[in-house]
């Protein structure tokens, strides 16, 4: 067992080194005869027990006989924890592949491939919304009415329902993948803006209504403005105007439904709905039911949407 | 090389049978050739041509004193030992059915030519036992004497325990029996006085990288009218005088065994080699293993398990102190051994795999001593073993 250890140690090693290059062919070769059941009589395990009892022996004789005596059962202990930590290394990159994070979906916890955690940063909800903090197993559309909210491809049965902010750093990041994923997939495709960042984006949320409610396409082509634009202009009210009069909407119109009572009510309403799904920070993205929470990768999307191998399709 | 430095802490060098160690004289001679006078030898005309030749020659005579031959002309460079005894079983014009005698520790080097010869030519090798100490069995070898046997070729010091043959009288045994005497003095050379003269030796063979000289050097010493009577073994360049198309005229001894362009620097160096040797001299190289080999045996003797090969009065082993430790790998020795002490020794069957192979014994550690080491260096060894003994 003892060459199979090595044979991990010192291919590792040896990137950086010509001699442990040398040995990790040597345990290679060992290695090879293991698993085709031949003896593994290179000489190996010998030269490494050696020189490892040679180093022990000066710094401690006593230690150096225990190790000798125990040697053969300690390389299967380090077998083990080899196989083990292969099979969780493993386990952790196949998770980093499909949701981002070595601990599986929404997962905090400190990844190696994502040390700071960018995959699952949000902007959280504050206490003041009165959002109880949950867990991924709490987020679900379920008994959420969705309807009245923006919603591409209403018909295709893949659904994708985005919770963001406009003044959200991770949603912004966010927004464009989605949106190139549900180009190229034909999804079902719900927007929500949950002003979460600061006071303006309540305006935005109200915005966001009146402007689906007067023209659904234009209003997609304001959301993808809204998320490529510096994030400043969506303060800038004059921007704001130009540009939604340059998107050819009837911005007095516009104007008087954000001013409007029974917009603000709407909109608290769907505010309201989309706390249901427990979110507790944005980007919260639902894919076919299945939530995500914070900036993944496009390829988490498209494995929950297409599977591992979305790729080939 | 024996001083700390360059990565690498000071070392303890006991592996002086595979391959010695070389003083500076060695590496200024070898230098000088190619700084100084790097051109052919005995070819060209122009002034470094003549340098080299008579630095050559010089080199020739040097050697051919340190062996008292009878004329230089008896000295043939060679690359090793190997080439030596290769030549010799090459050259002597063996028969089918001539018997070849050798021991039963013999080298590689002494065995494996005569196997080929007993192969293509079909002559007989028939192996002298040893004693059960491992030392030389002189009624066993008396007893195999017989007129068949056209050639008797021993290892005069054995690479396997460091046991010497009783030289002198095997070779008067072969004589009257009208046999040729062939000593791989290998592992002799470096240690004991070779007086060919006086010991009437046909041939014998060494390599210059035991005894203080530079590697791939060596020489076959043979008797003058032996040599005259040979067929060279390899031909070619430098070993005739003339030729047609047809037939040519060799050179006289030792060119025709001297084929093609020789290595002048390891000449050069082979001969500085033994100048320095005989300056040392034996009595202080052979006094100087003595009191290293018996301290060490003494030190290691009772290490449990340990067993030594060959005989344990350290006066019959020269400068070999060679062991297993029952239970344990000798290579593991060896590694653990340089690892704990940067002491460098051979571990293995030491090219003696038919003796090992006989005796169904996997390896043995050989410490090999010069006299350039020192008895810190043994004490260093033997403490180091002594560890190793208690915790294997």
């Amino acid at each position: 067992m003892f060459c199979i250890v090595s044979f991990v140690v010192l291919g590792i090693l040896g990137i950086f080194s010509a001699s442990n290059r040398q040995l990790a062919k040597e345990s290679l070769d060992c290695v090879l005869r293991r698993v085709t059941l031949r003896p593994c009589n290179t000489g190996f395990d010998e030269k490494m027990k050696a020189k490892i009892l040679g180093f022990v022996i000066v710094r401690s004789e006593g230690g150096a006989r225990l190790l000798n005596r125990i040697f053969e059962p300690l390389s299967w202990i380090f077998f083990v924890l080899l196989m083990a930590s292969s099979i969780w290394s493993v386990r952790g990159l196949y998770l980093f592949y499909t949701s981002g994070s070595c601990n599986g979906l929404n997962s905090t916890a400190f990844c190696v491939f994502d040390p700071k955690g960018q995959n699952n940063q949000t902007s959280g909800l504050l206490q003041t919304c009165k959002v109880t903090p949950t867990t991924q197993a709490d987020l679900t559309l379920k008994g959420v009415d969705l309807s009245g909210f923006p919603v591409l491809n209403p018909t295709a049965p893949d659904k994708i329902v985005f919770i963001g902010c406009y003044h959200c750093d991770y949603t912004r990041a966010t927004y464009p993948l989605v949106r190139q994923l549900v180009e190229r997939y034909q999804v079902s495709f719900t927007f929500q803006n949950y002003p979460i960042v600061h006071e303006p984006t309540d305006y935005m949320t109200r915005l966001s209504l009146c402007a689906y409610q007067q023209d659904q396409t234009k209003y997609w082509k304001m959301n993808d403005t809204f998320f490529s634009t510096a994030k400043a202009n969506l303060d800038d009210a004059a921007w704001m105007q130009t540009t939604l009069t340059g998107l050819g909407f009837n911005t007095s119109q516009l104007n008087s439904c954000v001013a409007a009572p029974a917009t603000e009510t709407t909109a608290k309403q769907q505010m309201l709905e989309m706390v249901k799904t427990k979110f507790f920070g944005t980007p919260t993205v639902f894919v076919n039911g299945v939530a995500t929470v914070g900036p993944k990768p496009y390829r988490v999307y498209a494995i929950l949407l297409r599977g591992l191998f979305y790729w080939l399709r | 090389m024996l001083q700390e430095g360059a990565g690498r802490k000071k070392i303890t060098y006991f592996d002086n049978a595979c391959q010695t160690l070389r003083p500076k004289q060695v590496l200024d001679a070898i230098n000088q050739y190619y700084l100084k006078s790097s051109a052919c030898s005995g070819r060209s005309m122009h002034q470094l041509a003549a340098e080299v030749t008579r630095e050559c020659d010089q080199a020739r005579v040097l050697v051919a004193k340190f062996l008292n031959a009878a004329k230089k002309e008896e000295v043939v460079f060679t690359r090793n030992t190997t080439e030596g005894i290769n030549l010799v079983a090459n050259s002597i014009g063996l028969q089918k059915d001539d018997v070849v005698l050798i021991s039963d520790k013999e080298h590689n080097s002494n065995l494996i030519p005569w196997q080929m010869m007993a192969r293509k030519h079909g002559i007989l090798v028939k192996i002298v036992p040893s004693r059960p100490d491992n030392t030389f069995d002189l009624d066993a070898f008396e007893k195999l004497l017989d007129p068949k046997v056209r050639l008797v070729s021993f290892g005069w010091s054995s690479n396997l325990d460091g046991v010497t043959i009783p030289v002198a009288e095997i070779i008067k045994k072969a004589h009257q029996n009208g046999s040729l005497v062939l000593l791989d003095a290998a592992q002799s050379a470096p240690h004991h006085k070779a007086n060919v003269k006086a010991l009437d030796v046909d041939f014998m063979a060494f390599s210059g990288h035991k005894m203080l000289g530079p590697s791939g050097m060596g020489v076959l010493y043979a008797k003058y009218q032996l040599l005259e009577k040979m067929d060279p073994f390899l031909v070619g360049g430098d070993t005739v005088a003339s030729s047609t198309y047809e037939t040519c005229e060799f050179l006289p001894p030792p060119e025709k065994f001297e084929a093609g362009l020789q290595d002048y620097a390891g000449i050069m160096g082979l001969g500085a080699a033994a100048k320095y040797l005989m300056d040392v001299g034996f009595d202080a190289i052979e006094k100087q293993e003595l009191l290293l080999n018996e301290a060490i045996t003494a030190e290691i003797k009772d290490i449990p398990r340990l067993k030594l090969l060959g005989p344990a009065d350290p006066r019959l082993r020269g400068g070999v102190v060679a062991f297993t430790l029952e239970g344990v790998d000798s290579h593991r020795i060896a590694l653990m051994l340089d690892q704990m002490a940067a002491i460098m020794v051979r571990s293995g069957q030491h090219c003696v795999h038919s003796w090992f192979n006989a005796h169904q014994i996997k390896g043995s550690v050989r410490a090999s001593l010069y006299f350039y080491n020192t008895m810190e260096e043994a004490s260093l060894f033997t403490s180091s073993l002594k560890k190793i003994g208690k915790v294997l």
